[in-house]
């Protein structure tokens, strides 16, 4: 009897981590919206001007939601790969780099690799593929070096993460690489905007809101990533080799495969996201493309707590705030920065109560 | 090659090694404490910015180091509360508070700096060692360096004294291999870390004001753009050895040095691989191909009781 009833109450208390969460992110919202509105004021700019530039940047427009959400697919992206190879307990920190790598596979294969002609949709998807496969063998490394080497993901993934960044900006430097054709001095460091049949089509095009099939293809592998790891046999081995390794091995399961694998399919969403980014809004490489969203989407993996959809709900925060900082600079001169400190803060409450949040049923 | 232009490779070389020397030594011992401290990125940006605000309000670049090494305190507390009070992953209060450290510098610059962005700042004074000043080259081009640079060398030589000779020394790195027994020896591991990671910060801070107030006497948004993790990565290169760490720093400054000194030479070699050199050799270093690297045991690792 009695042990029934500390089971039943170990169950109560295990369904309080969601109310918890919730609790622990408006605290920080409402913390990090206090400070913001002072910092509004120390500029020496009215509230409601800055707050309202915020909002038509975030939400103000058809337009403007479309490039919100646009923004938050490539953290989405990132934050569900970091999911699932942290289930291995793989900390994937080069997300920046894979949006980099994926970026220049895009590129190439959508200027340079005969995808224009493609028919069928084949013009944007073969790009997305290479895009994938790029950044699945730049994950794939960490992975091999982890499993064969022992060597720490963390480091390697940031360390590769920085090679990747310049890699790219050797691309975007140099003419035989991706650089556009120099026609004058005055000639950009970047590539050549691809061609129209390899940018991604928009959904629901004549609404104004310019959403790509970026969406689509997020969700799909939103819940096939879900599937995964909840219903595969691999989600289980990711979860047993992230337990016990030593076990795991014994039980039959190849560590190395899963580990390897585990990071490359990280990688490759991130190379997908790159993809996205490059043929959804950009259309062309520049320095500088991955823009600190491979960090975004790290802490997005972070923050969601293991769940797909916690990703989501970050991934759109986080998509609407960099929109309405973006605006609030141009339109209220209140700097963007503002919204790196905002952010910096819900990372950081967020990160500082993890203890408590993942606190089970039992006093500790 | 001649001479001078060997000189001045040498003094460059140096020049952009010794912010990462003065950081990486902080970093070494706080990862040897076993907290990986991602936000020196954060602390240099930080240390570079209040020492530009000192030594811009008080007229003196002393003063303004002195101002950004001890204004970055509360940064590194914060740190230090986060990562061992309240055991949150470290990689993510690092970047957490990178992010802080790049906002709050970029919005505080343009509030003090904003119309007078290039207003002249006293900076630090350049010193070379008595009897080699006068050699010449080595004493105009290799050694003139800024003091901070040889404060940071006397520091870092202490440090390898400290950590290998006495018990606060053996104290620290056990802490980062096994802080159950040091916590059962009757020692704070609490207190171990926190010092650790100020001084960490502190150390980044300067790094920082040689940025910023040594060598450019200004202050530019996000202008460490990098170093910090460079300083990380010299560290795994350096196999958590202080002297080898050192010498990975001036590694990196060489090859840093090169993309301005190849062009003089008609060497056209892409500026982007020289930068990305050093986070290469890091990789090679950390993925066992030069020799086995022991990261201390307890890195990132928070202990609970």
């Amino acid at each position: 009897m009695s042990h029934r009833v500390i089971k039943s109450t170990t169950v109560q208390r295990r369904a309080d981590p969601h109310l918890r969460t919730l609790l622990v992110m408006s605290g920080a919202i409402a913390v990090a919206m206090l400070v913001a509105i002072l910092m509004i004021l120390s500029v020496g700019v009215p509230v409601s001007e800055a707050l309202a530039a915020f909002a038509d940047g975030a939400w103000g427009s058809p337009y403007a939601i479309g490039a919100s959400i646009n923004r938050s697919l490539v953290f989405a992206l990132v934050g569900i790969g970091f999911v699932l190879a942290n289930r291995a307990r793989l900390t994937n920190v080069g997300g920046e780099g894979q949006i980099a790598i994926g970026g220049i596979a895009a590129t190439a294969m959508s200027l340079y690799g005969g995808c224009e002609e493609l028919p069928y949709g084949l013009a944007y998807i073969v790009p997305i593929l290479c895009a994938a496969l790029a950044g699945g063998i730049w994950g794939a490394i960490p992975g091999w070096l982890k499993a064969r080497l022992g060597t720490n993901e963390v480091i390697s993934t940031l360390l590769l993460s920085f090679i990747a960044v310049w890699l790219l900006y050797w691309c975007v430097q140099s003419v035989s690489l991706l650089r556009q054709p120099m026609t004058s001095g005055g000639t950009l460091p970047e590539s050549l905007t691809i061609p129209d049949t390899t940018q991604l089509p928009l959904l629901w095009s004549d609404s104004g809101l310019g959403i790509h099939l970026g969406l689509a293809i997020t969700l799909v592998l939103g819940i096939v990533v879900a599937v995964i790891i909840q219903r595969t046999r691999f989600g289980f081995s990711l979860r047993a080799v992230g337990y016990n390794p030593q076990a795991a091995r014994r039980a039959g399961m190849a560590i190395t495969w899963t580990m390897v694998a585990a990071l490359a399919i990280a990688g490759a969403l991130g190379g997908i996201a790159g993809a996205i980014m490059l043929q959804g809004d950009q259309y062309s490489l520049k320095a500088g493309f991955s823009s600190g969203y491979g960090f975004d989407g790290l802490v997005v993996g972070l923050l969601a707590r293991n769940s797909i959809t916690g990703v989501f709900v970050a991934a759109l925060l986080f998509g609407f705030m960099r929109s309405g900082g973006i605006n609030m600079e141009m339109v209220a001169q209140v700097p963007a920065a503002l919204v790196l400190v905002v952010q910096a803060i819900v990372i950081l409450t967020l990160a500082g109560s993890a203890i408590w949040l993942s606190r089970k049923g039992v006093k500790v | 090659m001649n001479m001078e232009l060997l000189a001045i490779f040498a003094g460059s070389s140096i020049r952009l090694a010794a912010p990462l020397i003065i950081a990486s030594t902080g970093e070494l011992i706080s990862e040897r404490a076993g907290v990986l401290n991602m936000s020196v990125e954060g602390m240099m940006l930080t240390g570079a910015f209040l020492g530009v605000a000192g030594a811009s309000i008080t007229g003196n670049a002393e003063w303004g180091l002195l101002i950004g090494v001890l204004g970055v305190i509360p940064l590194a507390l914060l740190q230090a509360f986060l990562s061992v009070t309240l055991r949150a992953n470290q990689i993510v209060t690092g970047i957490g508070i990178n992010i802080l450290a790049l906002g709050a510098t970029t919005l505080a610059y343009r509030e003090m700096f904003g119309a007078r962005s290039n207003a002249v700042i006293p900076g630090l004074d350049k010193w070379s060692p008595p009897l080699l000043r006068d050699v010449p080259l080595l004493g105009s081009e290799v050694l003139n360096q800024v003091w901070l640079l040889y404060l940071g060398l006397l520091i870092l030589l202490l440090c390898a004294v400290v950590m290998r000779r006495t018990a606060l020394g053996i104290s620290l790195n056990a802490v980062g291999v096994s802080p159950r027994a040091v916590d059962q020896s009757g020692l704070s591991v609490t207190r171990l870390r926190y010092g650790a990671v100020i001084f960490s910060g502190m150390m980044a801070a300067a790094g920082g004001c040689l940025l910023s107030i040594g060598n450019i006497h200004t202050f530019t948004e996000g202008m460490t753009n990098g170093t910090g993790y460079l300083a990380i990565a010299a560290i795994i290169f350096g196999n958590w050895k202080i002297g080898r760490t050192a010498l990975a720093c001036l590694l990196f400054g060489a090859a840093s040095a090169l993309q301005f000194q190849l062009p003089l030479l008609g060497i056209q070699v892409p500026t982007a691989l020289l930068i990305m050199l050093p986070y290469l050799l890091a990789l090679i270093a950390v993925a066992g191909l030069m020799g086995r690297q022991t990261a201390p045991a307890a890195l990132t690792q928070p202990y609970q009781r």
